[in-house]
Parts: C-alpha cells; sequence; structure tokens
C-alpha cells in the first residue's frame, strides 16, 4: 500500500525531491542579488551590498515588451530593442543626440565632408585612441588583451570597416543592409552578392584612427546613416577567431554573456533569453561632452507584457516602464502620483490608413480624399488611442531633418473637415448616380484589439459624416502584411512606419515613393500597396534627397506631402506617435524621441 | 512488460513522424513568411534570408534534411562547434569519434539561437511550472474529490464541488491578473511578476536553488494554471472512489468490522486512485504546453509562449520543434501513466 | 488488448431488460438531483436569453458611443472604491460601457449566442464524428481498430492551431479575390454569418472528437462483449441494426455524460482563441474576447473583465453541474446509498 502511494508521488515529486539535494548557491558568474530589488535580504546571503543604500551600485530596472530580445550583433539588428542594447555598447562613429536628433561626435571626434565632380560625397573620419574593447568576465568589466596579453585591444578603424562589412556581407542576410546599400558607394551590389570584392565598397581605411567614406550621392543624411547601428566597430578576433586558435571563432553566437565585447558606456552582463537583459557600466569608456560617463551601474531590462510590466512598477519593483495599457490611463491620471510620474513625449512614427488606389471605389480621388477629411483625428485620439498623440496632417512627421512643422506649415495636408468630405463624396455619388450607403467599402487590419478600436472608432465616423457603410475585414499578422503588398492589395488597409534615421527622406521616398516599402513595383510599374505613381512626386522627393539648403528642403517636401495626401490621397494620416512613460521620481533622465534610449545620461538620486 | 514498452516506443516514432509530415506542409502553406513584416524588406534581403535558412530548396529536400539533422545519429571526427548551425541535442565522444545527434535547426526569430537553445533555456522553466500546477491540482483537487465522495450529496458535496468548479470556471485571463492586483501589488505579498530559476538548470530542468523565494514566485502562477485541473482532479476522485465504495471487497471489509477510517485509506483510496493517475499524463502534457497566458500574465520565461508564437511568427524550425516535443511528450507520459497503471491494478497486465 | 479500452471502459453496462425502467430511474433520479436540477435551470435561462436577446437588451450591441467610453454605473464604487476618483458615471450602461462606449450587458447578452453555439455545437460535431468513428472502431476490433486507433494517437499530436490559422489565412482574405459561387466564398459568407465563429468550430472539432471516438470504441468494447449481443448475432440481426438497436443505446449515458462535462472545455477553448486573436469577428461580441480584451485594464476598470467571466463561469458551471447529475442518474453504480 504505501509503496503504491510513493509510486505516485515519485511522478509529481520527483523534482522536489531531486532538487532538494541541489546546491544551494549559484554559480559564480550569477548575477548578484542586485537586480531584484524585491529579493528580501536573508534568502539571499551570497549579496554583497543593500539596494536601498546609497551608497551601493544604482541599478535601474526597466523594461522591454514581452518576448525575447532577437539579437545582439548590431550588424543583423533591426528592431528596437536589439538597436537599444547596439546604442549602449557600441557607439556609432556620429552619434544622433537623442532629444534633438542632430549629429554629433561620438567615436569619431570630426570628419571632413569633400563633395566631388561625379556627384558623389567623400566623408573622412577622424577616430578617438583612447577607447578600449572591454567585456564582463563574471565579476566585473575588463578590457579585452591582444594576442600576447600585453595590451588591450583599441577600438581603431579597421573594426569600424569590419563591422560595416559584416553588414553588408550576403551570407549575413542583414535586414537592414539596404540602408548602407542606397546611399554608400558600391555597398549595394555587394550587399546582393553581384560582386564578392569588398574593396569595391567605399570604405577606406587609411590608418588605425582614420576611415574614409565614399557616398553615391551629396544628401544630408550620409552623417547620420554612417552613424547608424549598420556601422558599428565589431571584435573580428571573437567572430571569426584569432591568436592560432587560442580565441574561439564563436560565428554569431559570439552575442552571449561571457564572449559578448564592446566599447560603449555599457556592456552586456547578463542575458537570460525571454527573462531578462543586464548592462553594466563600462569604467573604460572615457567619456566625451556628447557621451558622459555612466552614472549608473547597470540596467536591468525586464521581458515582460505591459499589464505586468505595470504591476511591477506600482509594485515598486521597476524604476521606469513604457506604454502603460491604454484603459489604465484613465487611473493613471487621476492618480496623484501616478499622474507625476507619467510622461508624454514625441516618438518618430506615423499611423496611417493606405488606400490601394487601383480598387474599385476608392480608385476614384474624390472618394479618398472624402474618407481622409471624414476621420476626427482629435476625437481618435482623446477617446480611443488616449496616448495624447498628435493629429497627423501628413506623413513625415514634424521634427524629422527636412519635415514640415505645424508652426511654418499649419495648413498643409489634411485636416478633419466634415462638410468639404460630404461635398467631395456628393459629386462622386452625382456622377456615378449612386447612393453612399450602397458603396462597397472594406477596410482591412490585422487582429489585434488596439488597430481594432481604431477600425471601429473610424467606421463609426464615416457613417456618421458620410453615411457609408465600411465593412471591416482582419487577418492575422503574417498574412495581414502579404496581402497588403500583394496584386490583391485591399481598398483600405492600416500600417505605421518609424523612422530609421531622423530625415523625411526615410517617410516620403522610402515608404510611398515607386518601390518605396509599401508601394512596390515591377519594372517601375507598382502593383500593390498604394499602388500609385506620380511622376511629380518622384521628382520632388529625389530632388528634396539632394538639396543642401535645409529650408530648400522642407519647402520640396512640403509640396511632395500636398501631392501624396490632398491632390492624389493616398493615405490618411492618422496621428504621429508619443512615447508614454512612467517614471519614480527619483530618477533623473532624457527623452528620447527615436525609441532608444541614452542611459548614460540618466541617474538614481538617494531616495 | 519490456516489449510492450519497446512496441509503444517505436510506434511513437511512427506517430512523430506523421506528425512531423504533416506539420510540415501545414505550416508551409499558410501565407505570410517568416521574413514578413511591418516595415517591408526589400526582395533582395529576402532572397538572402530564404538562401541562408535553405528555404529555397524544394520542399521535399527541406522536409528531408530536416529528417537527416534530428533523426538520423551523426558520426564525426570534428568536435562540436559554436556555430549556430552545429547544435546538437546530444553529443558524445566515444574514442576519437563524437556521435551527435537530434539538430532542430536555428530560430530564424532569434539570431544566432537555435531550437535546441529554447529547449534548454525555456522548456525546463515550463515544466518546472508544470509540476507545481499539478501538484496545485493534486493538493486541492484530491481532497476536495474524496470528501464529497464519503459526504455523497450533502452540503459538503455541494461545497467541495462547486468550489472545485469555480475553480475551473474562472480563466487563468482574469484570475492571473486580480491574484496580481491582490496579493503583488495590495498586499505585497508575493512578487507581481517573474520565476525564480534561470539557466543552467540542475540536472537539465531542476531550478539550482529550491527555497521559499522560488516558491513565492511560483505560487500565484501555478496556482492560477493548477485550479482548473483541480477540478478534474476532484471530480475523477470523487467518482472512482463512490465507485469503489461499492464494490464487494469493501462490503466484505465492512462485515469483517474493520474500522471505517481503515477501509477508506487502506482499501478504498488506492483503487479511486487508477482513474486519477490515468489523466495525470495527458493532464502534466496540456499544464506544460498550455502555459501561454500564464506565462504571459505572469511574465514567466517559459516555453509556453513558443507554441504560439512561433506560429504567428512562422519562425519554421520553432513550429517543428515545439509541435514534436508535444507529440514525444504526450506518447511518452501516456506510456508512464500506463505501465503505473499497471502497477497500481495488479489485474492489467501487458502481453 | 490494447491500453485505453482497458483505461476508459473498465465498467460493465447495464442489463437491457431493464432498459426502460431504467430510463424512468435514471430521469427521476435525475430531477431528485438540486445540481443537475439548477444546473439545467440555468442552461435554459442563458437560451432563453440568447434567444430574446433583442427584448433583454435595449441597446444595440455594436453601437459605440465614443464619449460614454469606459462610463460606469455609480453603484460599482461600492464594490470597487477606488473607481470614484477617475470613471465617469451614466446611469444608461447597467453594468458600464467598454473602451469604445457600447454597453457592456448588451454585448453580454448578446455573448451568450457565441457561447452557447459553442456549448451545443461543439457537442454535436465531436459526437457525430466521435461515435461514428470510435463505434466502428470498437466493432470491428483488430486490425481496423488497430489503424483507426493509431490514425487517432496522431490527430491527438496534430497542431490545430497552424490548422486554424491556415484556413483563415484561406478564407478570410480579400473579398475580392474570391468570387460567388466557388467554396471558398460560400464558406466566407458562412463564416460571415455567424460573425466568424465557424473556424472556431472547426478548431473544436479537429480536437474534440477525438476523446469521443476513444470513449466510445473503450465502451463499445466491453458492451459486444455481453450475452445480449452474442443474443442478437444468433437471430441473425445485421451488424447496423445490432449497432443502432442494442450497442448504442446501452453506451449512451457514459457518452452523454462525458460530452456534457467537455462542453466548458469548448467554451474554454473560443476564449483562448479571441485572447490570441483568433476568436470571432469584430463588432460580434463574445465572451473570450470581451474578457481578454478588459482583463488587460483590470485594475482600472474591472468592470469589463468580471461580468463577462461571470457570465462564462455561470455557464460553466451550469453544464459542470448538469454533467455530474447526469452521470449520477445514468450511471447505476453510482445509484444512491442514501
Amino acid at each position: 500500500m504505501h509503496k503504491n502511494f510513493q509510486a505516485l508521488s515519485l511522478l509529481v515529486m520527483l523534482s522536489l525531491i531531486l532538487a532538494a539535494c541541489a546546491p544551494a548557491t549559484a554559480p559564480a558568474a550569477n548575477a548578484p542579488a542586485a537586480t531584484e530589488p524585491s529579493v528580501p535580504e536573508a534568502t539571499q546571503p551570497l549579496a554583497a551590498t543593500e539596494p536601498s543604500v546609497p551608497a551601493g551600485p544604482k541599478v535601474l530596472i526597466t523594461n522591454f515588451l514581452s518576448g525575447d530580445v532577437a539579437t545582439l550583433d548590431p550588424a543583423v539588428s533591426q528592431d528596437v530593442n536589439s538597436t537599444q542594447i547596439a546604442q549602449e555598447a557600441f557607439i556609432g562613429m556620429t552619434n544622433l543626440n537623442e532629444v534633438t536628433n542632430l549629429v554629433e561626435p561620438g567615436m569619431a571626434t570630426s570628419w571632413d565632408v569633400v563633395n566631388n565632380d561625379d556627384g558623389s560625397q567623400t566623408i573622412t573620419l577622424h577616430l578617438r585612441n583612447d577607447v578600449p574593447w572591454v567585456r564582463w568576465n563574471g565579476a566585473e568589466v575588463e578590457t579585452v588583451k591582444t594576442c600576447d596579453g600585453s595590451a588591450a585591444r583599441i577600438v581603431n578603424a579597421n573594426d569600424f570597416a569590419y563591422g560595416i562589412y559584416r553588414n553588408q556581407l550576403p551570407a549575413n542576410a542583414s535586414p537592414y543592409a539596404y540602408l548602407l546599400g542606397f546611399v554608400l558607394k558600391g555597398a549595394s551590389d555587394f550587399s546582393t552578392g553581384k560582386t564578392d570584392d569588398f574593396s569595391t565598397v567605399g570604405v577606406k581605411v587609411i590608418d588605425d584612427f582614420t576611415l574614409e567614406m565614399t557616398f553615391i550621392d551629396q544628401v544630408a543624411y550620409n552623417l547620420e546613416i554612417a552613424g547608424l547601428w549598420v556601422a558599428l566597430a565589431q571584435p573580428k578576433w571573437i567572430i571569426e577567431g584569432d591568436c592560432d586558435g587560442a580565441v574561439q571563432a564563436r560565428g554569431e553566437r559570439w552575442i552571449e554573456p561571457g564572449f559578448f565585447q564592446s566599447y560603449g558606456p555599457f556592456t552586456l552582463k547578463e542575458w537570460v533569453h525571454d527573462d531578462y537583459i543586464s548592462i553594466v557600466k563600462n569604467p573604460f569608456w572615457p567619456g566625451t561632452e556628447e557621451i558622459p560617463q555612466p552614472k549608473l551601474d547597470e540596467v536591468v531590462f525586464h521581458m515582460l507584457d505591459e499589464p505586468a510590466q505595470l504591476a511591477e512598477y506600482e509594485a515598486g519593483n521597476a524604476d521606469m516602464v513604457s506604454s502603460p495599457p491604454l484603459s489604465d490611463l484613465d487611473r493613471i491620471k487621476a492618480d496623484p502620483v501616478l499622474s507625476k510620474e507619467l510622461s508624454v513625449s514625441p516618438q518618430f512614427c506615423t499611423y496611417y490608413y493606405g488606400f490601394n488606389t487601383k480598387a474599385p471605389v476608392v480608385n476614384d480621388v474624390r472618394v479618398r480624399r472624402a474618407l481622409s477629411m471624414a476621420v476626427d483625428r482629435q476625437s481618435l485620439i482623446d477617446n480611443v488611442t488616449k496616448g495624447g498623440q498628435e493629429p497627423a496632417q501628413w506623413f513625415a512627421r514634424p521634427g524629422l531633418a527636412g519635415s514640415p512643422t505645424m508652426a511654418d506649415h499649419p495648413d498643409l495636408g489634411i485636416k478633419y473637415d466634415p462638410e468639404a468630405a460630404k461635398a467631395e463624396l456628393q459629386s462622386y455619388l452625382d456622377e456615378k448616380g449612386v447612393t453612399a450607403d450602397s458603396l462597397d467599402l472594406s477596410l482591412m487590419y490585422n487582429t489585434s484589439t488596439g488597430h481594432q478600436a481604431i477600425a471601429e472608432a473610424i467606421q463609426q465616423m464615416w457613417k456618421d459624416v458620410l453615411g457609408v457603410n465600411v465593412k471591416l475585414v482582419n487577418q492575422e499578422f503574417r498574412v495581414y502584411l502579404d496581402t497588403v503588398q500583394s496584386k490583391n492589395t485591399p481598398q483600405i488597409w492600416r500600417l505605421g512606419w518609424c523612422l530609421d534615421y531622423p530625415d523625411a527622406n526615410n517617410f516620403d521616398r522610402e515608404n510611398n515613393a515607386v518601390n518605396g516599402s509599401q508601394n512596390p513595383a515591377e519594372n517601375g510599374e507598382p502593383y500593390g500597396g498604394f499602388n500609385w505613381k506620380n511622376e511629380e512626386y518622384e521628382r520632388l522627393v529625389l530632388a528634396a534627397a539632394k538639396e543642401s539648403d535645409p529650408a530648400k528642403r522642407v519647402e520640396l517636401y512640403a509640396q511632395a506631402e500636398e501631392i501624396a495626401i490632398v491632390d492624389d490621397a493616398i493615405m490618411i494620416p492618422l496621428y504621429w506617435y508619443t512615447n508614454l512613460d512612467l517614471t519614480k521620481p527619483y530618477v533623473v533622465r532624457t527623452y528620447s524621441s527615436d525609441g532608444k534610449e541614452s542611459f548614460e545620461k540618466w541617474d538614481i538620486l538617494p531616495h | 512488460m519490456g516489449r510492450y514498452i519497446v512496441r509503444r516506443l517505436l510506434y511513437m516514432f511512427v506517430v512523430i513522424l506523421v506528425v512531423s509530415v504533416i506539420t510540415f506542409l501545414l505550416m508551409h502553406a499558410v501565407p505570410g513568411g517568416p521574413f514578413t513584416q511591418e516595415k517591408a524588406l526589400p526582395e533582395e534581403t529576402i532572397r538572402l534570408l530564404n538562401e541562408r535558412y535553405h528555404l529555397d530548396d524544394p520542399l521535399y529536400v527541406q522536409y528531408l534534411s530536416y529528417l537527416y539533422a534530428v533523426f538520423i545519429p551523426h558520426f564525426t571526427a570534428t568536435p562540436p562547434s559554436p556555430s549556430y548551425q552545429d547544435d546538437f541535442m546530444l553529443n558524445l565522444k566515444i574514442g576519437d569519434l563524437w556521435i551527435r545527434w537530434m539538430n532542430f535547426g536555428p530560430s530564424y526569430g532569434s539570431r544566432g539561437r537555435t531550437v535546441n537553445d529554447i529547449f534548454r533555456d525555456n522548456l525546463p522553466i515550463s515544466a518546472q511550472l508544470g509540476v507545481m500546477a499539478l501538484l496545485v491540482a493534486l493538493l486541492i483537487g484530491m481532497p476536495l474529490g474524496i470528501m464529497a465522495a464519503l459526504k455523497q450529496n450533502t452540503f459538503l458535496d455541494y461545497l467541495g464541488m462547486g468550489a472545485a468548479i469555480i475553480g475551473v470556471s474562472v480563466p487563468v485571463i482574469v484570475l492571473g491578473p486580480i491574484m496580481i492586483w491582490i496579493f503583488g501589488i495590495a498586499l505585497k505579498w508575493l512578487p507581481p511578476t517573474g520565476w525564480d530559476a534561470k539557466p543552467p538548470f540542475f540536472l537539465g530542468f531542476l531550478p539550482t536553488k529550491l527555497g521559499w523565494e522560488f516558491v513565492q514566485h511560483a505560487l500565484m502562477p501555478s496556482v492560477a494554471l493548477g485550479l482548473g485541473s483541480s477540478a478534474v482532479i476532484a471530480r475523477l476522485t470523487r467518482a472512482a472512489l463512490l465507485q469503489t465504495i461499492r464494490e464487494d471487497y469493501i462490503r466484505t471489509a465492512r462485515s469483517k468490522g474493520l474500522h471505517e477510517r481503515t477501509i477508506i485509506t487502506r482499501h478504498a483510496l488506492k483503487n479511486s486512485l487508477i482513474p486519477v493517475v490515468t489523466v495525470l499524463g495527458p493532464l502534466f502534457a496540456a499544464l506544460v504546453t498550455g502555459t501561454f497566458v500564464t506565462e504571459l500574465i505572469f511574465g514567466i520565461p517559459g516555453m509556453g509562449k513558443y507554441f504560439v508564437t512561433s506560429i504567428t511568427n512562422r519562425d519554421y524550425p520553432v513550429i517543428m520543434g515545439t509541435i514534436l516535443l508535444y507529440a514525444v511528450f504526450l506518447v511518452l507520459a501516456n506510456l508512464i501513466v500506463d505501465i503505473l497503471y499497471a502497477y497500481l491494478d495488479p489485474r492489467i497486465r501487458y502481453d | 488488448m490494447s491500453v485505453e479500452s482497458k483505461s476508459i471502459g473498465a465498467g460493465g453496462m447495464p442489463l437491457t431488460q431493464k432498459r426502460v425502467s431504467l430510463r424512468q430511474d435514471a430521469l427521476r433520479r435525475l430531477i431528485r438531483n438540486r445540481a443537475a436540477v439548477v444546473g439545467s435551470s440555468i442552461i435554459i435561462l442563458l437560451l432563453l436569453m440568447a434567444v430574446f436577446a433583442p427584448l433583454i437588451a435595449v441597446k444595440p450591441f455594436d453601437a459605440q458611443v465614443l464619449v460614454d467610453q469606459n462610463k460606469v454605473p455609480e453603484w460599482l464604487v461600492s464594490i470597487f472604491p477606488t473607481m470614484r476618483s477617475y470613471a465617469k458615471f451614466s446611469i444608461e450602461y447597467p453594468l458600464g460601457a467598454d473602451y469604445v462606449g457600447r454597453d457592456l450587458f448588451s454585448r453580454i447578452v448578446y455573448g451568450a449566442r457565441v457561447s452557447l453555439t459553442v456549448a451545443f455545437i461543439g457537442p454535436l460535431i465531436s459526437l457525430f464524428i466521435g461515435v461514428i468513428y470510435g463505434s466502428i472502431s470498437g466493432y470491428f476490433g483488430g486490425r481496423v481498430d488497430d489503424i483507426m486507433m493509431r490514425i487517432v494517437d496522431i490527430l491527438y499530436a496534430f497542431p490545430t492551431l497552424l490548422f486554424i490559422i491556415l484556413l483563415m489565412a484561406f478564407f478570410r482574405s480579400t473579398l475580392s479575390d474570391i468570387q460567388p459561387g466557388t467554396i471558398e466564398y460560400a464558406i466566407n459568407q458562412l463564416d460571415e454569418s455567424v460573425g466568424g465563429m465557424f473556424f472556431i468550430f472547426i478548431g473544436i472539432g479537429l480536437t474534440a472528437w477525438q476523446n469521443m471516438a476513444r470513449l466510445t470504441r473503450a465502451q463499445v468494447l466491453s458492451a459486444r462483449e455481453k450475452e445480449f449481443i452474442e443474443a442478437a448475432h444468433t437471430i441473425g440481426a445485421s451488424n447496423l441494426r445490432i449497432m443502432f438497436r442494442h450497442i448504442l443505446p446501452n453506451i449512451a449515458g457514459p457518452l452523454i455524460v462525458a460530452e456534457t462535462l467537455a462542453i466548458p472545455g469548448y467554451i474554454a477553448t473560443e476564449a483562448f482563441l479571441s485572447f490570441i486573436g483568433l476568436g470571432v469577428n469584430p463588432p460580434t461580441p463574445s465572451w473570450g474576447s470581451m474578457i481578454s480584451d478588459g482583463s488587460r485594464a483590470i485594475r482600472t476598470y474591472p468592470n469589463q473583465a468580471i461580468f463577462p467571466a461571470l457570465a462564462l463561469a455561470i455557464t460553466m458551471f451550469a453544464f459542470n453541474f448538469l454533467g455530474d447529475g447526469l452521470r449520477d442518474a445514468l450511471d447505476p453504480r453510482l445509484r444512491g446509498t442514501q
């Protein structure tokens, strides 16, 4: 009898019995208790410090969204979480100020720009010579030594050239190889395999601390792209092996803790997949005017769903969280404490509804314009999205280089105008001899509560203002993305666009123009997405890219926007995004507009 | 018995093979590829990505090379390298020869990470959560079921079964956030989210330190996950016990004048355990693989989300890996249950 | 003999000569069983609510009044006092309004249609396929049985979610490339007419019938060994006749009980599919989708998740009670000791 009970308990309790015999201490490489401030001291006998003592390490706890960070390898990064870590662990030759979005010195202290006669541009970058490669060795940050162990490896021009090489290497199939491919001479041929000779690419190491880059066009954003994550220095020795085999080649798996090497203000300490990443202060970062030595000792990013993030924040376990769930905003705004900790700052993204301009009904510009003018964007923001977003009158958000601003172009683009909307639609209806409610229109979005709420609200507005019944169709995300770029692009569809680099070119040309992201074309003829070609628009965005006078660029982009948004009404710009953050009052911080924070400028005050 | 187990294991292999064919064909039939994203990639990049992961090969070639990598043991003289393409689950060194088996391939979503990595890092956490939830289910379900059976059709019966049914009726989606609210934020008794165990694991799947802290983190998610199953256990226990106490040998025991308590604990309970044991296998499999919602709400870095996200992300190797894992798990769990079942009920003999 | 039959079909069946009186007896015991009576009364009430939804819910379930979003009735504050500081009040909405200003009460009333349809269609699919499959397998036994059960085992480990996404992708694509008259069009129309529930049925159908098939097979296996079946054979009754006249009526009890107890599982499946975004089409209300929408802000507007959850819980409660009651009534081995 007893034997049988044991058999049962064996099945369910095996692990517990075994675990009780397990060693009580964690491996030495594990994090000290400081990463988990909620942990009671008594259960962490190995902990050396107490988090609340002001003299202890300053650890900032924050969050990424649920799901593992895709990669820490900047050469193949594409999502905001991966590039956030890259931003802190590696510094580009140029640096984009996270608040002003202006180019400032990064690893390069200065640069010379030469416009060549053939229309190309050569930029010679002079790099710092005092930044060593570092790694976390399980106990502290140490410099990476050369093969003979005598000196630290110093970041040099070869490392940057290697970083660009890895980003462009076809075998790596980097999602963002095309960014450099657009601008860097010869890069596109190399990255698509037309040549395997990297010396044809416009990157030349002049000496250890001088790199020369040759760009195809004399455009304003060359220097911005040279500072992006696609052009960072990379440690060749750990990736490909070095020192006659003493350093093992890690290939793509050099990004795991213990192998990861970097040189920026922070370096990787721990990465527990799907759980958290922590980055630790690099004491060997010299600290510059633009990128100071961090005041924080460590930043921990937990990977949690939004409601879980907010719960941790309210329980006092997190110092900063982003995008609290929308419905919680009412409570947060009314709460005397939380409301003071809530901040709204601009984010460089645009949410829009696109038209397939060749699909039935919406192939008439009057219908498109009527639908666009019938949307009360402010009401949408106040009642549905709630995050203090700005009503979008055009596509390339103000604040980008080259973009018009609301101050200098208050009437550019499109606004809520129910009367004009009715008139436009009426003229179409009269011509076709049909009634508004008989129009066969459908709006497609990918399955998600947020998109659904917006779609349902706009469906109602169209019904109220125009009397049209627009059918809502939703598809699972990946299926949807295939659909809205196929030859069967639905009449109306939703998408959002966020910046890669802060220039209107990244929006107006790279999304809307023929062969743009949302205007796929075959032999120069669009077949899906907007399904739209306007020679004047193409001419304007190209001219704007090459224009060097900032004021003239704004005018050119303003004209282009007027064509896309009003004259041809290929999309309904809905709103410009905002960042909603909750930050504890003892955190000193900056507010980034590109989604990547610069934690080296943050601090935690004694509390 | 030995022959029976061997036959079942062979049969498992057939099941796995068929499941792999179906899954492979299905996932490639679903529209939307792994590299489709909101900001569309240039066609050239997609071509390179397809080339990199051999998605440009004919489907049958892809399938056969998958089978080769996963099922066929590789004998080689070269030691394992850190390459993401060279990550086998099993690496045995015999003399100069390496025997390497089960390479489930890379994850498309995480560069440099493999399906084996996910199995190694995330599966143990889901298994721990599953065991804890099963414990909760048994600890709540069995006493309730026994009580309800012994006091059949009384107030206690209704109360017990009512409580169990409430457990199964409240979805984790609601129960989880409410528990976090009450115990995590308002009372601050328990940490709202997280799991206190991380790789490397003891014996590959056990937390390296097991203490109050582990229990603290595990308490809410295990209850949320296990409560639903406790109703199943309670109902089964009740029904089985009701049936057993009407059997002849119990009557015999009664007529022998044995104490009622002795009759229940020594005779009735043992036999009424049989049906309970039979569901433990499928229940455990369901608990380990059905953790998606629980993991999302409580921020647990387990495997459950991969069952859903691999499909929504079209991460083909992860889809194959998780579904094959699920199949193996289910078949093995049933096998173990059948063996245990034979042990509990001497009337059952295999072969 | 394989293992499954032993694990499930361990029990014997009632004797046939008492069949009629047995049924009456079962009904009598069912009515005496308070839980079952309560359960079935609730289900009848829910059914009435679903059928007469337009009369009960005064407001339409899909009308959005954006300015009224998240409004709550004042009495809620006495339960959730923290609401006082931020909630906007309105007596128009008995249980509050949702995040786009739709009446929660109306949506819950109409939502009963989805959950109850799932609760009744699920068992129909599962019984139809499972019982036919299981009885063929069990009745013929031997090689047929072996192969059929192996297929069930494989389907057991089958990626249902993948299959549902696949079907949805095929049928819920742009309307422009689907021509009237094709199968895709017909299925799309069907799906739309039931508010997108069609694929939920497919999902449930795919997963649910295997258990039923196993149970049926086990029951048939044990039933066909009985003397009265042998007797039927000797008098030359056909296989079909034996199956339908003699075996099925005798094993119906356990099957019905098992199916009733499986219903909460189907309802939960709908809720899960809604949670991962594969549920009914908006604006069709379903408790599952309401719960998953509401749960994200459960601390701010608990009413938006708790009331649909309550409706779901009551329904599942009722089916569970009914199932338990049915079992006690139909299984003579559990006949009351009192």
